[in-house]
């Protein structure tokens, strides 16, 4: 069917290719710069560290222990078993410290509490403190990310 | 999208631009593909700047950390080999259109007057490119750049009168070390970019003040050359040009890429098979060819005197051949013909 | 195309290949193991660090990448010629310089 009327002109249409198509090989020629500027994460997916280390920690205290490039905090339980957090406070990424006397986390950046499980009690934090996952095997500590 | 063109024409006024544009003509001839020899060069130099300015993302210009920094940016990143690749391979394919550029000027005499001070600010932007390959080879610090920087902060020794102190400003002491590193990274990243866009600006405001250049045998006919507008006619064209060497760069990027050395170690001995970046191997050729004394003068000497020589005449040429059309002129281009016989005989012999 | 731009245009073709080969061949040599030139008392640590895509998947992706750029590479040439040529007839047609010939309105 043949139109009375051209809708644009030869050379808007050809413009308009052109420039679509640049811009879609622009785009292939980009995305490897784009790839390029996030590295890949660095968290582990697993960390283990000699269970003697932690052995004799008392009930109640926290050692501290390197999660990638994040710290990571281990706590010995009332019954003697271990839970281990990411000591990175949710609320804007500052490292938390735990105040041993009030069996507290404590953020300092904008005063944020967490009770001994995590638990986000007062302050700016809005969910708890990430938990790892801990196992022993033979006298090895070994923490993993929670499933 | 016509209002977005009014607000920026109102306090821009960008439209005498792009009427310039539209009004500068490109002559038609049998030398006009000369022509896009510029404009390559300032593709590959925006290339150079992005992958760059991305590789300094990521590499350590430290003693220390140079190497493994660079080791970790072609095996950790994801297709940091690529981006390297593309660094590598777009400064020999930008060095390579700056000579066809310099010769294309060089033998259609575009020199003559009134571009002198274009052809000046020429040679001074040629000088720019080769001390952006001379730093940037270092910057990886593996053994191979380590040797051939060595060599080449050597020759400046030989200029009598000031060249000790000039190899000592180059390396940052009597020998090569961290601090020369230090210095070589400030100079490829800071120093040179600085210099290149200050030569390349007045460059490119006497190119369009002046217009292009016609060969003199052309303009001897005394016919007016056809023309063609620069937008859209040449520009299309250009772009076209542009795609074919986008094309070529990201293909011999993948298929070839460079690897890289072992970290240098400041107290070994040289590695075997030395040698500079291609556009250097004339000069590393002439160097090793000389003898040991000549005319009882030291042979090195005399090697980086004729060198300098050269560069002079180079820098000089517009107003060495004054008279372009007559026979002065044809025995300029006969050297200059000579001149390119022996660079690039010495560049191949190099290699064997 | 003359006699002489043949010769010159081949002599140029033949620098360009020798460029990229030797580039070519020492990026090969720089890849195979450094025993082949090094005299056997000085011995490398590490060996020379190839660059190319290792993951399989990653060099699937490159080809790709390289295949789509030469067919955008084709078509956009296809699609510039006939936007050259749409200039070139106008041009010719020298509507421009018709328009310069036109009474300027009341803004000049």
């Amino acid at each position: 069917m043949k139109l009375p009327y051209s809708l644009f002109s030869r050379r808007a249409f050809l413009n308009s290719l052109i420039g679509g198509w640049v811009a879609a090989l622009g785009a292939a020629f980009i995305s490897p710069l784009v790839k390029f500027i996030v590295p890949p994460t660095r968290e582990p997916d697993q960390v283990s560290a000699p269970l003697a280390d932690f052995k004799d920690m008392a009930p109640h205290t926290v050692k501290g222990f390197a999660w990638g490039n994040k710290p990571g905090l281990l706590k010995k339980t009332e019954e003697g078993g271990f839970i281990a957090f990411v000591g990175v406070c949710t609320h804007l990424d500052c490292n938390v410290s735990f105040v041993a006397e009030q069996r507290r986390f404590y953020c300092a950046c904008h005063e944020g509490w967490y009770d001994e499980n995590g638990l986000n009690i007062a302050g700016p934090p809005p969910s708890p403190l990430r938990r790892l996952a801990v196992s022993i095997e033979g006298d090895t500590l070994i923490i993993k990310k929670q499933a | 999208m016509n209002v977005l063109r009014a607000w920026i024409e109102e306090r821009l006024g960008l439209s005498a631009v792009t009427l310039f544009l539209e009004k500068k003509e490109v002559p038609r001839h049998k030398h006009t593909f000369l022509y896009y020899t510029g404009s390559s060069i300032l593709l590959f130099l925006g290339i150079q700047i992005v992958t760059g300015v991305l590789l300094a993302f990521y590499y350590q210009p430290t003693l220390a950390e140079a190497n493994a920094s660079v080791v970790r940016i072609m095996t950790e990143m994801p297709l940091g080999w690529l981006v390297r690749s593309v660094h590598s391979w777009s400064a020999t394919f930008m060095i390579a259109i700056v000579f066809v550029h310099l010769l294309g000027i060089a033998f259609t005499k575009a020199y003559r007057k009134p571009r002198e001070a274009t052809w000046v600010t020429g040679v001074m932007l040629l000088g720019a490119s080769l001390a952006f390959g001379f730093t940037g080879y270092l910057l990886p610090w593996d053994e191979l750049s380590l040797a051939a920087t060595k060599v080449g902060t050597n020759l400046p020794k030989a200029i009598p009168v000031f060249g000790a102190w000039l190899t000592q400003v180059m390396r940052a002491g009597e020998d090569v070390t961290g601090d020369t590193l230090s210095r070589f990274f400030i100079a490829h990243v800071s120093v040179l970019p600085l210099a290149i866009l200050a030569f390349l600006g007045v460059h490119l405001f006497l190119v369009q003040r002046h217009g292009m250049s016609v060969p003199h045998e052309v303009e001897r006919k005394g016919v007016k050359t056809p023309g063609l507008p620069f937008w859209p006619n040449f520009a299309f064209r250009e772009a076209g040009v542009w795609l074919v060497l986008l094309g070529l760069l990201i293909t011999v990027a993948v298929v070839a890429a460079p690897g890289i050395g072992p970290q240098a170690d400041l107290m070994a001995p040289a590695p075997e098979g030395i040698k500079p970046e291609w556009y250097f191997l004339f000069m590393f050729q002439m160097l090793k060819l000389f003898p040991a004394r000549v005319l009882g003068l030291n042979g090195e000497l005399v090697a980086v005197l004729i060198m300098m020589a050269g560069m002079a005449a180079l820098l000089l040429i517009p107003f060495i051949d004054n008279r372009p059309a007559e026979r002065k002129g044809k025995i300029i281009t006969g050297l200059a013909w000579a001149g390119l016989a022996y660079a690039v005989g010495m560049s191949i012999w190099s290699l064997l | 195309m003359n006699r002489r731009t043949r010769v010159v245009a081949a002599m140029g073709i033949f620098l360009l290949g020798s460029f990229v080969a030797s580039g070519i061949l020492e990026a090969r040599v720089q890849e195979a193991p450094q025993a082949a030139v090094k005299p056997a008392a000085a011995t490398a640590p590490g060996q020379e660090t190839p660059a190319a895509p290792r993951p399989p998947r990653e060099r699937m992706a490159v080809y790709v990448l390289l295949a789509w750029v030469w067919l955008s590479i084709a078509v956009l040439l296809g699609l510039l010629r006939m936007r050259i040529r749409e200039a070139d007839r106008v041009y010719l047609m020298g509507l421009g310089r018709e328009a310069e010939k036109a009474p300027k309105g009341p803004g000049h």
